[in-house]
């Protein structure tokens, strides 16, 4: 039994094919209940994102799968295999769990350490889960993933620091005022720059929010898609003076906040700190506006800047994510071993019970004299006789992580008991009686 | 005053756990920080009742006992704040104070004799008023130093250290200004106090009473400090002086507290000899 990943992403794949591939837009519950009719896997997930498709499997013949889940994409999608072809990457084995765990962790993200891909990993295991193509490896794969994103998010610091010039002008006005729910935004400029760091703003619940453009129906327009006020542009100065963050984002060529305005503005507000975000090129605002005590001048530059740094310290938190990973990986791979001694212990199982029941049939006629509650006394007993010599071995089995140990554990036990080449011996990686193992456990607990 | 050693060893301990907590940024070790510095203090309450016992009233007079119960009063007020903000960032700057003080009573005690002077309910006021006042000024410093420190960060474009550490410069100077206000009540408390228990015991013949006029350093430098600390409050309402002008004049008016508690309190003074 292995796990399989065949999947592309943005790493390998242009975005135009992404979207023939994506999964999400027909529903993915539908292409698990159509990818399970194929015979060549027992368990199936897929995480369909705008920047990734991937489908894991569970199956005995890899190669089958392989084919198998290629010619399923093509069919779903009515894409011709050789489109997607040179642009998937399959991972078998430990490869595949790593790969998941570090899409988990936003590792594997386009801007790394981003933080919905989680979500994203969640949402994709419980649609597979409620269609009932999960099964005991792609439960614990899924549940070991979301705890790898999990510690990564919390012990390292992956996901911090605003990486859009907009979050960061965001991140840094509430650096400087706290809370901004009742501060009052004036966006100078009806351009998209200034739209979107004015929507980032609002979401922060921000009171009030005041467009003024030259053109006045451009900012009334904007006003009206993202919720303000419009005002003219002869009130440039009354709105400078009540708004707490300026953002100036307009096409003029020549500054239009100039030094001296700023100074009557401050005196107006008296020296209510002002966070002005400039992000029109060119500048819209005097640089020596900044000199004021309580001024916090930002260009475009500057914030670009702040974004390169949280950038790069983001590839710094990298490695340490990376071990995190690394560590959640091999816990797993243990875990995985150690399920491999389980047909071991199955068939270690059945041959005590065979040959306990054998017996009580050799006994038969003797037995036949007693009382049927004696009778139900006698097997009472052997069968706690069996069980309690059979605790200790099924432990020791069961706690054993590494393959090669389980592989000679279960090799000796085969030889001394002679135990049936069908039910014990095969290698742990095909492991065919994972379900009856859930009840073997149930009984001996 | 032994003791007060056992108070000192686990201040210091959380402050290595609270740099730890500043430099690393994880919760576990902040829990374990909190946790170290709650013990510090109730050790340091015990210590403190223990006095209390012995001579009869909280263990204000002389130089060291009063210094080792400004020390529990900051530490409290500290997780005061700590607790209702849930903010654990400050603790790394008051933490060194509260080490640096509390070995004063604890390496060097002296220990107070009883007077009859100090039997006067005046007198209690007067002196808890004031360390309860030094303890708001010491928040106030912090909180001051901490805005200055994230101030320059943010307008010099550069983003580091602190600018990761701490809360919002607006909410560093809201904090800044309750502790001075609350220090500037008990400070003029303290001072009105004062000057009744003064007048109240002047036929004693005492030359320690004598000598209590403003000429004297310690009542001096006390006064200086209210005049600081009143301007910082007037110049905030009236002329617009937040931000980093009143985080300056809170760091100020608590150099100027300290210089007073310590060497003024040991060397200079005539008067404030108990």
């Amino acid at each position: 039994m292995q796990l399989l990943l065949v999947g592309l992403s943005h790493r390998t794949t242009p975005v135009e094919l992404r979207e023939r591939l994506d999964f999400s837009a027909r529903g993915v519950d539908r292409a698990l209940a159509a990818l399970a009719g194929s015979p060549s896997h027992s368990e199936a997930a897929i995480i369909s994102t705008c920047n990734r498709v991937e489908l894991y499997v569970v199956s005995d013949d890899v190669d089958a799968a392989r084919a198998g889940v290629a010619r399923f994409v093509s069919e779903f999608h009515s894409v011709p295999a050789a489109d997607f072809a040179p642009h998937l990457y399959e991972k078998v084995g430990q490869d595949a769990v790593r790969h998941l765990f570090r899409v988990a962790a936003g590792l594997d993200s386009l801007v790394v350490g981003e933080p919905q891909v989680l979500g994203q990993v969640k949402d994709a295991y419980n649609v597979a889960s409620q269609v009932g193509c999960t099964g005991l490896l792609l439960n614990k794969l899924f549940h070991s993933a979301f705890a790898a994103g999990k510690r990564v998010r919390s012990e390292t610091a992956l996901s911090e620091g605003a990486v859009s010039v907009s979050y960061a002008a965001v991140a840094l006005a509430r650096k400087i005022f706290g809370d901004l729910k009742g501060r009052s935004v004036l966006v100078l400029g009806a351009g998209e720059m200034g739209k979107l760091t004015a929507i980032h703003m609002r979401s922060q619940g921000i009171q009030r929010l005041v467009i003024i453009s030259r053109t006045s129906k451009h900012a009334e327009a904007l006003a009206q898609t993202i919720g303000g006020s419009a005002m003219a542009w002869e009130s440039l100065a009354s709105a400078l003076a009540e708004a707490d963050i300026l953002i100036t984002a307009t096409g003029s060529t020549t500054p239009i906040i100039s030094r001296t305005m700023i100074a009557q503005t401050m005196k107006a507000r008296r020296q209510r700190p002002l966070f002005i975000i400039d992000i029109a090129v060119p500048r819209d605002v005097e640089a020596s506006a900044g000199d004021f005590e309580e001024v916090f001048l930002y260009n475009i530059d500057d914030l670009q800047a702040v974004v390169q740094e949280n950038l790069s310290r983001r590839a710094t938190e990298a490695s340490q994510a990376e071990g995190i990973v690394s560590e959640e990986v091999n816990r797993f791979t243990a875990w995985l071993n150690s399920r491999g001694a389980v047909p071991t212990v199955v068939a270690l199982r059945q041959r005590f019970e065979a040959v306990r029941q054998s017996e009580l049939r050799r006994l038969e006629p003797k037995l036949a004299a007693l009382g049927p509650e004696a009778r139900a006394k006698v097997d009472e007993i052997t069968r706690l006789i069996v069980e309690k010599l059979l605790i200790n071995p099924t432990e020791q089995l069961k706690s054993i992580s590494d393959a090669d140990t389980v592989a000679a554990y279960s090799d000796a036990l085969n030889r001394l008991f002679g135990l049936s080449a069908d039910a014990g011996a095969s290698p742990p990686g095909e492991e065919p009686t994972l379900t009856s193992a859930g009840s073997t456990k149930k009984r001996i607990q | 005053m032994l003791m007060n050693i056992i108070p000192l060893a686990l201040y210091a301990t959380a402050f290595v756990r609270y740099a730890m907590q500043f430099a690393r940024r994880t919760l576990n070790v902040s829990r374990a920080a909190s946790t170290w510095l709650i013990m510090g203090a109730f050790a340091h309450t015990f210590v403190i009742g223990m006095e209390t016992m012995r001579v009869g009233h909280v263990p204000f007079a002389g130089a060291t006992s009063a210094i080792s119960t400004f020390v529990w009063l900051l530490a409290l007020s500290y997780l005061y704040i700590e607790f209702t903000t849930g903010e654990r960032s400050m603790g790394v700057f008051i933490l060194p104070l509260l080490v640096a003080l509390q070995a004063i009573p604890a390496l060097h005690p002296t220990p107070e004799d009883p007077s009859p002077l100090l039997e006067s309910a005046w007198f209690g006021v007067h002196v808890s008023s004031l360390l309860f006042a030094y303890a708001s000024f010491a928040l106030a410093c912090v909180l001051g130093v901490t805005y200055v420190l994230q101030f320059n960060e943010i307008k010099a474009k550069d983003l580091g250290f602190f600018y990761d550490r701490l809360p919002s410069l607006q909410v560093l100077d809201e904090m800044n200004l309750r502790a001075v206000k609350i220090g500037w009540l008990f400070l003029t408390v303290g001072l009105i106090s004062g000057a009744i228990w003064a007048s109240q015991i002047q036929g004693s013949g005492d030359p320690r009473v004598h000598s209590m006029t403003l000429a004297d350093p310690k009542i001096f430098v006390a006064v200086l400090c209210w005049a600081v600390y009143s301007f910082e409050l007037y110049a905030q309402t009236a002329i617009g002086w937040r931000g980093r002008r009143a985080a300056w004049l809170s760091a100020v008016g608590f150099g100027i507290v300290l210089l007073n508690f310590v060497p003024v309190s040991y060397f200079f003074t005539q008067s404030h000899k108990f």
